[in-house]
């Protein structure tokens, strides 16, 4: 594909989106209320990714039991069959290096966010997987927890919110890229702790020019903000549902 | 939110049934705001949206860069319903008094809930300074200067005195940790349990020794939180008659936010079951135990009579656990080593087995219609499953939601007056 294509002169991107605009955001959470406390299901554009959380439980083994906090796990699970193109792309294998250490930053980016001294002798397990891939991959694992860990009652200090955001032409910020477009620009993933300007996690895996920086940042921060946004009005909606569904209970 | 927003939804809104919407939302972000050392953390986005407002008006754009986000949401299906949540989540401001208040208002992980600093914070909350933020998403509870925010949902929290029904994970030194679908394992000492015989005296170190011939790995059992330790792990017992070893049953897992903590959790149902509600969740249907004399007053006369008869057939076991008119004044006579037995009941009939699995499936059918689970409801559900003479028919999605409606009407109709249906 030719870099013209990624950004035509009218200002549309292969997708037909505008340079600032976020793919169809739809999530859901209480998935799966049998089998798990807390459960989310995130879709943005073509991607698609599920998440179950386990705890506050018992440790499974003596070496995660910790006196003061609870004991944090993240299994991330790519599967092939979530490459749109599982052949001309290269598989990621559960032990890969690449996922263990997705693994220990998504354990780091949460240990700081759940309030871990409120359960102490506990493990939480964060089960995420991912459906379908379609470009901002990391991003969307990390709104998909955040719902997941809100949806299981647990205690935390605020939403995470992610997206990426890539440059075109050196010039141009382009926000929540697709897998065409993730192939050919360079680009940074960010995560924001609620509606404030913290960065709790940034990842820059490839070269990018240090003026534009300021520039990417400022428009992955509003673009966080409003899938905080989204989120939220998605977690309050079905807060509400339950709600309403308990009173009808006891008004009888 | 800023008014540009409100605006905004109010334009997605009109348009919702076209197709696709456009929903604009201006941000506009001075620069300078993104010093690498950000000192307003909570609450920024006011500020940002005053600036924002100055910079709109004096028209200084050349400074100040313009960042707005495009999204695109979905035709909006229910659209009185996502109108009416709206309006209110955007408006609603938990610092005013007369909207705390306000019952079923939800708040959710890192919303202000008061920045009164009078208030004592509580369950689900953290504080930055003098400012109350919530830390899950529920209902805010206020009892007196006590604010607290419960979650919708959680796992089990134990409290003195809840009857729960529990499951023995590991034999330990002097006690036995047992799972409660809880945060940590309950711990049920040594000391708490009553010996075969009924004997009372303090446990020697052979009682040590011999701990996995009262229970072991994988038993089931009934039994009270006595005591909660400081790291919210619970200290179980299980001295008196109507707890201890279950069997002649199935367990049936629920949430346990649907048993209402009451007086009174094990009952006598139609069909010769008998039914204990673990606060936990846990639920143990049974078959009902022989009603024996015993359980009448008797005379001394009469329970040697009964001891007789007991031993000559002694393959049926006559041990009680959910029949709550033992007391524990008749300890030694009843306790023997049946109690710790784990045979169970042969002349179980058919019959028995089936009702069991219908009340299984029963419970199944509130749990998913997330009704409120008590005895009263059980019945009522078993009455309407009783036209469906294959129980198995009842697990069906929409068998289940429509006994869950029935139910629900057939109270409305009644006129039963059930205060607090759920222990939320």
């Amino acid at each position: 594909m030719s870099r013209q294509e990624i950004y035509s002169p009218e200002g549309l991107r292969v997708d037909g989106r505008r340079w600032n605009e976020i793919r169809r955001l739809s999530c859901k959470i209480n998935t799966h209320p049998i089998s798990c406390d807390g459960s989310s299901y995130l879709q943005i554009g073509n991607t698609k990714v599920m998440t179950m959380v386990h705890g506050p439980i018992e440790p499974k083994n003596k070496s995660s039991l910790l006196q003061d906090r609870a004991y944090l796990t993240v299994n991330l699970n790519i599967p092939s069959f979530s490459f749109f193109n599982a052949t001309t792309n290269k598989k990621l294998s559960k032990n890969s290096k690449k996922i263990l250490e997705l693994q220990v930053s998504l354990v780091n980016i949460f240990q700081d966010l759940i309030i871990l001294k409120n359960y102490p002798r506990t493990q939480i397990i964060i089960n995420t997987i991912v459906l379908n891939q379609d470009g901002s991959l990391i991003s969307s694992i990390i709104n998909s927890i955040s719902l997941a860990l809100i949806d299981s009652g647990i205690s935390m200090y605020d939403y995470i919110s992610s997206v990426n955001c890539g440059l075109f032409n050196s010039k141009f910020p382009i926000l929540d890229l697709n897998y065409l477009e993730e192939l050919d620009l360079p680009f940074l993933t960010i995560a924001i702790i609620g509606k404030s300007e913290n960065v709790s996690f940034l990842l820059l895996e490839n070269n990018l020019p240090l003026d534009a920086l300021e520039k990417i940042l400022a428009i992955s921060i509003s673009g966080s903000h409003r899938i905080k946004d989204l989120m939220d009005n998605q977690v309050k909606k079905s807060s509400k549902l339950r709600i309403k569904s308990i009173n009808e209970q006891s008004i009888n | 939110m800023s008014s540009t927003s409100k605006q905004n939804w109010a334009i997605s809104d009109c348009d919702a049934h076209f197709c696709d919407v456009l929903v604009m939302l201006k941000i506009f972000v001075p620069f300078h705001c993104y010093g690498w050392s950000s000192q307003k953390c909570w609450g920024a986005e006011e500020e940002t949206a005053g600036e924002a407002g100055k910079a709109g008006e004096a028209g200084e754009a050349p400074a100040e860069a313009t960042m707005e986000v495009l999204t695109v949401s979905k035709p909006i299906q229910n659209r009185e319903d996502f109108d009416s949540d709206s309006d209110s989540d955007l408006d609603l401001d938990f610092a005013s008094p007369q909207k705390q208040s306000l019952q079923n208002s939800v708040v959710t992980p890192g919303e202000l809930v008061t920045s009164d600093p009078m208030l004592m914070r509580g369950h689900g909350t953290y504080s930055v300074g003098n400012k109350t933020y919530s830390s899950v998403a529920g209902t805010i509870s206020r009892v007196n200067k006590l604010l607290s925010v419960i979650p919708l949902k959680s796992r089990f929290r134990p409290e003195t005195g809840d009857h729960i029904v529990g499951r023995i994970t590991e034999v330990g030194n002097k006690r036995w940790k047992v799972d409660i679908g809880g945060e940590q394992n309950a711990i049920l000492l040594l000391g708490s349990v009553n010996l075969p015989g009924g004997i009372l005296r303090r446990k020697s170190q052979n009682d040590e020794l011999t701990m996995r011939n009262f229970l072991k790995e994988g038993d089931l059992l009934n039994c009270e939180v006595q005591m909660l330790y400081n790291d919210g792990a619970a200290g179980l017992h299980t001295r008196s008659l109507k707890y201890g070893k279950l069997r002649n049953g199935l367990l049936v897992l629920v949430p346990s936010y649907l048993i209402v903590r009451t007086k009174n959790h094990s009952f006598d149902l139609p069909g010769n079951v008998s039914i204990i509600l673990g606060v936990n969740g846990f639920v143990w249907l049974y078959k009902t135990p022989l009603k024996t004399s015993l359980s009448s007053s008797s005379t001394l006369k009469n329970t040697n009579l009964n001891k007789f008869q007991t031993m000559l057939n002694s393959d049926s076991s006559n041990y009680t656990p959910g029949s709550t008119s033992v007391s524990i004044t008749r300890l030694e006579e009843e306790s023997t080593w049946e109690i710790y037995s784990d045979k169970n009941d042969p002349n179980i009939s058919n019959n028995v087995r089936l009702n069991i699995v219908r009340y299984k499936n029963c419970l199944k059918c509130l749990s998913h219609c997330e009704i409120g689970i008590t005895k009263s409801r059980i019945e009522h559900v078993y009455d309407i499953s009783l036209e469906y003479e294959n129980s198995g028919n009842l697990i069906e999605i929409e068998v289940m939601e429509r006994i869950g409606k029935d139910v629900l009407n057939g109270e409305k109709m009644r006129g039963v007056n059930t205060s607090k249906m759920m222990s939320l």
